[in-house]
């Protein structure tokens, strides 16, 4: 910018050395002047339009040696060539400087708008895979609660199996109870008859089905004779039945025989009916996960009161 | 022998002639440019910079009238001036197109 300035001020110390030139010339190259100085003043100027302002200045300097010549119509020549390429120049500034805006505008745009894009983009993705995994999830829940049921389908299949042979089954809180009297499964002391092969083929089966499950056998006589021998009568009563489910494969591990002798009694002993319905094994289907009870559970925690 | 002097008096006036008009030549190129800038100038400006293309049309038209009678250094200096004229207006076109592409490029969503 020194060059330009420097002829201009070149051009205005003619201008002023020199009074030859008519007044509207004079005044013509002045404001020729003040446009020139506007535009070189202008960064925006100085930054785009460089070979605009140049021409101004020539013109400028052109100007100031017309008047020093005297010549009028060449001051307002070059004063008119002077204002129109400052003029020129200041309006190429602003437009190269709004064609680098709209193209930094443009890219800015493009970019928000790519962002966007790819905001969208991750929305709906998180928003597949949430709906995803709710469908896996509710997948899951039906897939359980069928399983559920098919569980609970075969189990009542499988105690109603057993009712047909003879067995009552209740449920309580430790679990399944089969009730069998000991006329159905006993000849006589402790051995098994013919008859009570279906009811434990099916118990037996039950169980292998069921790993997780573990049963109770508790043997019960009624009040006749000493307490002492009817325990132990009842003990070998469901140790043999223990031993029967061994022999039909199930784990001997999972099986607690015990002997309740005359307690927990179910019917009056004072009748030959409820003397009968006393003389009975329980099997305790002990509910799946529940913590296995021990030998002893059943003396200390009866399933009193004991309902028919 | 009078007649050979005013002979000579002619020959000495055409040669003053033509030395005259030697020192001014056909400003050509100088209205070849005014000639393409207004050209150039006149589709965009007519709406942005309507006095700055009337200018540029009057005084290109005025270089070539006197081009017609012979006025080679007015011609130069009109030709010159419709150049300068036709060059603002060409560029406030130019601007302007600009500036309105920027607007509604900010204005987009």
């Amino acid at each position: 910018m020194n060059k330009p300035l420097k002829l201009t001020v070149l051009a205005a110390a003619l201008a002023a050395g020199c009074s030859t030139v008519s007044p509207v010339a004079n005044q013509r190259l002045e404001e020729a002047r003040a446009s020139y100085q506007r535009a070189a003043a202008d960064p925006l100027v100085q930054r785009h339009a460089q070979p605009e302002l140049q021409r101004a200045a020539n013109a400028l300097a052109e100007a100031g040696r017309a008047a020093k010549d005297g010549s009028s119509e060449l001051v307002e020549h070059n004063a008119f060539i002077a204002e129109r390429s400052a003029r020129t120049a200041l309006s190429t500034a602003q437009g190269r400087q709004a064609q680098l805006d709209l193209v930094a505008a443009h890219e800015e745009r493009s970019r928000r708008l790519l962002q966007a894009e790819r905001a969208r983009a991750e929305q709906a993705e998180a928003e597949r895979a949430r709906a995803e995994q709710a469908r896996l999830e509710a997948e899951a829940r039906a897939s359980l609660l069928g399983e559920e049921k098919a569980k609970h389908a075969e189990f009542a299949a499988a105690i109603s199996g057993l009712e047909s042979t003879g067995v009552r089954a209740r449920q309580t809180e430790r679990g399944w109870v089969l009730t069998v009297n000991n006329d159905l499964l006993f000849e006589s002391g402790t051995a098994l008859h013919s008859g009570a092969d279906r009811t434990l083929d099916t118990l037996a089966q039950f169980l292998r089905k069921h790993p997780e499950r573990s049963i109770a056998i508790e043997g019960f006589t009624d009040s006749m004779g000493s307490a002492a021998a009817a325990e132990r009568l009842s003990e070998r009563r469901a140790e043999a039945v223990k031993f029967a489910l061994v022999q039909r494969g199930v784990e001997s591990h999972r099986i607690d025989a015990r002997g309740m002798g005359p307690n927990f009694p179910v019917a009056s002993n004072d009748s030959e009916a409820g003397r009968q319905q006393n003389r009975r094994i329980e099997v305790v289907i002990r509910s799946a996960g529940a913590p296995g009870d021990k030998a002893g559970e059943g003396a200390t925690t009866p399933e009193a009161p004991r309902r028919q | 022998m009078k007649t050979i002097f005013d002979v000579k008096r002619i020959i000495y006036l055409s040669f003053a002639a033509l030395a005259a008009c030697a020192t001014t030549d056909p400003p050509q190129s100088e209205l070849s440019a005014a000639r393409a800038m207004v050209a150039q100038a006149q589709p965009v400006a007519e709406a942005a910079a309507p006095a700055e293309l009337a200018n540029a049309q009057v005084t290109l038209a005025r270089a070539e009238i006197a081009m017609l009678h012979g006025q080679y250094e007015d011609a130069r200096l009109l030709a010159l001036r419709a150049e300068a004229d036709a060059r603002l207006a060409w560029t406030m076109a130019e601007n302007a197109r600009v500036q309105r592409a920027l607007q509604e490029e900010r204005s987009a969503r």
